[in-house]
């Protein structure tokens, strides 16, 4: 569940950050400072993403961020990084998002109900440019809690 | 042969695969195919003889080996492409001799 999954503490709205790795370190902030990964999560979705490519920016403007659960989690949780000014993951803007998306897992399936949230936002356009621009992080964890009341149905 | 089971895979097991893996599940049951086992993996576990069809994100697909009856996507959240796709896959696998 969103309530259980997402803490309003942990989304965030920001201008621009300086590059992909700044990004994903500033995404992963939140929940290192909540206790919910170790620090060194960030340098884990870093490794991955480069030996394995910017894959995890699933459709245009969405990224989601996250390592395995041997990387640095300590328990399950989501945190979401809005920035304004597009983040490049590719190096050749092919792969770019403003959205982001951080998910700490514990294991390959207990997480299974928030990804159907997911899978419901990152599958509607019009709900993406929503979040991203929101002005609060009240707005965002709204159309959050919304996503996963559509994703019940 | 009849399909047994599919696997979604993404680098981790964690992220990608889950969601295409529900996507995946939606697709079977809106074309009212049961009794087909859905999981998800890392592309490592990717291996012939796993699974009977593979669905793989098209940033991933060098990072899978030679796979039979591999799927791969150009966009892992639509759902249109993952019906087509899968439906196609479904009909030629079905009518393969064991």
């Amino acid at each position: 569940m969103i309530a259980q999954m997402l803490r309003k503490e942990n989304i965030q709205i920001l201008d621009q950050v300086a590059d992909w790795q700044e990004a994903v370190r500033v995404s992963v902030k939140p929940l290192v400072q909540t206790g919910f990964v170790e620090p060194r999560y960030a340098d884990g979705i870093i490794e991955n993403a480069l030996e394995l490519g910017p894959y995890f920016v699933l459709t245009d403007d969405v990224a989601l961020l996250h390592g395995r659960p041997e990387q640095g989690v300590i328990e399950k949780q989501l945190a979401v990084t809005v920035v304004h000014k597009s983040v490049d993951f590719s190096g050749d803007k092919s792969r770019q998002a403003r959205l982001l998306v951080t998910l700490a897992a514990t294991n390959g399936e207990d997480h299974i109900d928030v990804m159907a949230t997911l899978a419901e936002l990152f599958m509607n356009e019009e709900k993406i440019r929503q979040v991203i621009n929101s002005k609060s992080a009240e707005e965002v964890y709204q159309i959050f809690l919304a996503a996963e009341e559509a994703a019940l149905e | 042969m009849t399909v047994k089971k599919i696997m979604c895979c993404c680098g981790t097991g964690i992220g990608s695969s889950l969601m295409v893996r529900l996507n995946v599940e939606k697709v079977l049951k809106q074309i009212g195919k049961t009794g087909i086992n859905v999981v998800h993996a890392r592309t490592s576990e990717a291996v012939p003889g796993a699974a009977d069809i593979f669905v793989v994100g098209g940033d991933l697909a060098a990072h899978v080996g030679e796979l039979p009856n591999k799927i791969v996507l150009r966009n892992i959240m639509s759902m249109n492409e993952l019906q087509d796709k899968l439906t196609e896959m479904l009909e030629k696998v079905e009518k393969e001799e064991n």
